[in-house]
């Protein structure tokens, strides 16, 4: 088959896929009744009959009386154009849109600085452990992947902030910024930064230093947590591809010929090892997203995943739905991104 | 009838022979014991009332583990020994559950698909696509919002985001197993493909999905308990290792033991299944077969 054929049956894939996520969104929120549909949008202290009124007018607006596939439609097109609807929580009020315009970005954030974090830490461990096989180092760095492999990501973050935060009080572990700092801060409200909503950014364009220290100290754990929940697996696909790929014939070829080490295994081995490492990777980044659910949770960082339970915790139809769009969706995006780089990357992949 | 035995002699030769296995195997044992235990006579492990922990609002605050209480006490004066042996019960419960739920369902659509084929195919692996993009997270958060945030909404959560990964094995080693010369014979004989699929399909697609559910019961435990512990499991006083653990949230810093052994007590077991389960898998693997 060829590439561009590939890519195009499986944007179509991720499109049906997008598509299916919302219709099981949709009729999860449909069977939970219209009542609670509604409620963002009623005015709690609106009573008899001018509540009535209201409802009535909001069942037309959404075309609640419609069959159910009439109303999937225009909550498609409703939420194709952004009307994700509204959300109330204690740490938020409003449209959705703004919600998610104020808590993505630290979780971006926190993605991105995870997956450097795995891969700085995880890809030369793995490397190494691969290439001592069996030593102590190898051994060690099984028996610990293995046991983060097992671990529930609240152990670790809390085993990081007994280590880091109780016993040698190097590093905070609540909220993107100490809130004896941000007190002074006029450009930091209620755990949200303006205007980028990163905070370590924010620091940087109001040429605040100490707070752009203070955030990126506040930002370690939280990362390190996310990191650490991942960098076992990872280390252990790239173990397991790095002894494949050093006995192949190339990397035979090569050391008979009197290339130094190093550069067989930085140059020859490791590039090749890395290519399973890479899907398993952008999984992981898509995944880190849902991690960060429980670990901002943990760690009160002001990201979509504290919003989401936030919502949780408020029955909030808006905000529960909104986050499960998109997750799901930056997950698919991801997956085909990948698929993509992967069938660039490695031909034999193409079917 | 006689090869079969040796078969089995030679497959608990090298599952013996692999000592990790063996430890994760007793682990596992030890903990499906003090289940059954719980189930049957609560009392013999000082427990009244295995679905309910005893709280002591006298000294509500947790204690250090000392000789009365072995491992200490967590929030509100819950001894954790009691706490965690009757937790494993209910996480044990709901992590079998969970997946071999997962593991049935998987692996009837993974089996029809592959070997049926063609359009049925495309399209039942389409959907499970679909089901396979859902973050675990995501889904129990929908779940737990419209069916309730019980033990029950949160299985079938785990449930409908496993099954995928179940489909995706079971089909594919069904386009193996397809190709085979039994599978002719009995077309040939006329079996009916609904029959084939059950009688000769299944069987051999058992072992491998067998495996993959002792992997699977770890991370089933670790999911369901996170689920537990971020609140999608709003049953107080239920002993569940999750929520035993949320319980000592505000005292991490002065009483660190009231998370860390509920969280060891999950972590030992998905190490034990884990490590069980690499044994198995080696079972399935004829290169360590012949080595033997």
């Amino acid at each position: 088959m060829k590439l561009w054929l590939f890519i195009a049956k499986r944007i179509v894939f991720a499109f049906i896929a997008i598509i299916g996520l919302t219709f099981i969104v949709f009729i999860l929120l449909h069977t939970a009744g219209n009542n609670l549909l509604l409620s963002e949008y009623i005015n709690p202290r609106l009573t008899g009959p001018a509540r009535e009124q209201v409802i009535h007018e909001l069942t037309l607006k959404f075309h609640l009386n419609d069959p159910i596939y009439v109303q999937y439609f225009y909550w498609l097109v409703a939420i194709f154009s952004g009307d994700l609807g509204y959300t109330n929580t204690p740490i938020y009020s409003g449209p959705v849109s703004g919600a998610i315009a104020l808590f993505l970005p630290n979780t971006i954030l926190l993605t991105i600085i995870a997956s450097i974090l795995i891969w700085i830490i995880g890809v030369p461990i793995g490397v190494r452990s691969a290439v001592k096989r069996d030593s102590a180092f190898d051994q060690s760095v099984r028996v610990v992947s293995f046991a983060l492999y097992s671990m529930p990501i609240y152990l670790v973050a809390f085993l990081l902030i007994l280590v880091f935060g109780v016993y040698l009080k190097i590093l905070p572990f609540a909220f993107s910024l100490s809130p004896t700092l941000a007190s002074n801060l006029s450009w930091y409200v209620n755990g949200v930064s303006y205007p980028t909503h990163i905070v370590i950014i924010d620091a940087l364009i109001h040429g605040n230093l100490t707070a752009f220290a203070n955030a990126i100290l506040h930002a370690i754990l939280p990362a390190l947590t996310l990191a650490l929940s991942t960098i076992a697996g990872i280390m252990r696909i790239l173990r397991a591809s790095m002894l494949e790929v050093l006995d192949q014939d190339y990397v035979r070829l090569a050391r008979a010929k009197g290339v130094p080490e190093k550069v067989v295994i930085n140059l020859h081995a490791r590039r090749n090892a890395l290519i399973p490492v890479l899907t398993l990777y952008g999984y992981t980044v898509a995944s880190l997203l849902g991690g960060a659910v429980v670990i901002e949770d943990i760690f009160s960082y002001p990201g979509m995943g504290y919003w989401t339970t936030q919502a949780l915790l408020n029955n909030d139809v808006g905000g529960i739905m909104a986050s499960t769009l998109i997750f799901g969706i930056v997950f698919v995006i991801a997956s085909l991104l990948l698929d993509i780089i992967y069938a660039l990357i490695d031909p034999r992949i193409r079917y | 009838m006689e090869k079969r035995s040796s078969q089995l002699k030679l497959s608990l030769k090298i599952f013996f022979s692999n000592p990790t296995a063996v430890i994760g195997l007793i682990i596992f044992l030890a903990y499906v014991i003090d289940a059954i235990i719980v189930e049957v006579s609560p009392g013999l492990l000082g427990i009244q009332n295995p679905n309910q922990l005893q709280m002591n609002f006298i000294n509500p605050v947790p204690q250090p583990p000392s000789p009365h209480h072995p491992l200490g006490t967590t929030y509100p004066g819950i001894d954790l020994l009691k706490g965690i042996l009757a937790a494993i019960r209910i996480d044990l419960y709901y992590s079998v559950v969970i997946v071999i739920g997962g593991a049935i369902i998987g692996s009837v659509i993974g089996i029809i698909a592959g070997y049926r084929g063609g359009i049925i195919d495309d399209i039942l692996m389409r959907i499970t696509d679909i089901f396979f993009a859902i973050p675990y997270l995501v889904l129990a958060l929908a779940i737990g919002f419209v069916l309730g945030r019980t033990t029950e909404s949160m299985s079938i959560a785990l449930i409908i985001v496993w099954w995928p990964l179940y489909a995706r094995y079971a089909r594919a080693q069904t386009l193996s197993i397809k190709r085979m010369p039994f599978i002719d014979a009995a077309k040939v004989s006329n079996v009916g493909s609904l029959k084939i699929m059950f009688k000769h399909v299944l069987p051999n697609v058992l072992p491998p999905i067998f495996v993959q559910i002792s992997l699977d019961l770890g991370s089933i435990m670790v999911i369901f308990s996170v689920l537990s512990f971020i609140g999608l499991i709003t049953n107080p006083n239920l002993p569940e290792l999750g929520y035993l653990t949320s319980l000592g949230l505000q005292y991490i810093q002065t009483a660190p033991w009231t998370v860390i052994f509920p969280g060891l007590a999950i972590t030992i077991f998905a190490l034990a299944v884990n490590l069980m389960g690499d044994g198995l898998r080696d079972l399935l693997d004829p290169r360590r077969r012949s080595s033997i």
